[in-house]
């Protein structure tokens, strides 16, 4: 089409600034910086292909339970005492530094929250201990 | 048809840009809108553990949430266990019978119980190895605003 375009000297720019404006307003208001994520792999017990491996003379015991005083934090216990995480850090320190293959074997019991195994497989990933099993009580 | 469009000089652009700008302002909101995750998961700190980039999760990966209550679910549809059993056999069988990452994002106040339960169906339908979710680094600070966290 030869329409031809009237040149408009007094263009309002008003209008759409305003919009541009409050879609900026809008990005910054709802735009929320993410968590990063991170990942602790575990082993589930009776795995066919790790038979062969599990026989390892040492293995780590860790037991983890609910705390009857209501806390979230849960109870460990580590050779059956129970220890703190910072305890627990110092001991599993001393295992990496003989070997860092020492199989771990996690039992958790059904009421124990969540956290405290996700604390025990960061305080093992933070010494390198990666060979970690999880069994269900 | 031929019919000629009357020439209008002042054609004014102003509703037309006013319309596009909603419409991309209603498709942004309603993408964010449509979560494929349970929103009310508060993760555990876990700073040690390989960090979760695009890069290093493969595409052929499942996440599984685990809320508080025990509530089972994928892109935010409840699932029980046996579901959970299917989709992953499912999904192993399409693998090739290979194993592939199933990442579990279960609340920190889960009872092991209900995990288990995840842990369970998972091992039936033939993965031995499981990945916890934690959080690696906690940039929106969402745990302590909550007050719900004291780091003993």
């Amino acid at each position: 089409m030869a329409r031809k375009q009237q040149s408009d000297p007094k263009l309002d720019m008003t209008p759409m600034i305003d919009v541009v404006f409050e879609l900026i307003i809008f990005f910054v208001v709802t735009i929320k910086q993410e968590d990063l994520f991170s990942q602790l792999n575990v082993n589930r017990p009776a795995a066919p292909q790790n038979s062969s491996s599990a026989q390892e003379d040492i293995t780590v015991n860790i037991q983890i339970g609910r705390r009857y005083d209501g806390s979230p934090h849960g109870v460990i216990l580590y050779n059956s005492k129970e220890v703190s995480r910072a305890d627990l850090d110092s001991n599993l320190k001393m295992i990496a530094r003989t070997s860092k293959k020492t199989p771990i074997i996690v039992r958790c019991a059904g009421d124990s929250p969540h956290k405290a195994l996700v604390d025990v497989l960061d305080i093992c990933y933070k010494n390198e201990l990666y060979s970690v099993s999880v069994f269900s009580l | 048809m031929a019919r000629k469009p009357q020439e209008n000089p002042e054609l004014d652009m102003t509703p037309m840009i006013d319309v596009v700008f909603e419409l991309i302002i209603f498709f942004v909101v309603t993408l964010t809108e449509t979560q494929k995750k349970d929103e009310t998961i508060e993760l555990e700190d876990g700073q040690h553990g390989e960090a979760i980039t695009p890069d290093t999760l493969p595409p052929m990966h499942m996440q599984i949430d685990i809320a508080k209550s025990g509530r089972i679910s994928m892109g935010n549809v409840e699932l029980s266990p046996s579901d959970v059993q299917n989709r992953v056999s499912k999904r192993k069988s399409a693998n090739g019978g290979r194993e592939f990452p199933i990442l579990i994002r279960a609340d920190f106040e889960t009872k092991h119980a209900d995990v288990r339960k995840v842990m369970d169906a998972c091992t039936k339908a033939g993965i031995w190895r499981l990945t916890f979710m934690a959080v690696g680094e906690d940039k929106t600070n969402s745990r302590k605003r909550l007050g719900k966290y004291v780091k003993r």
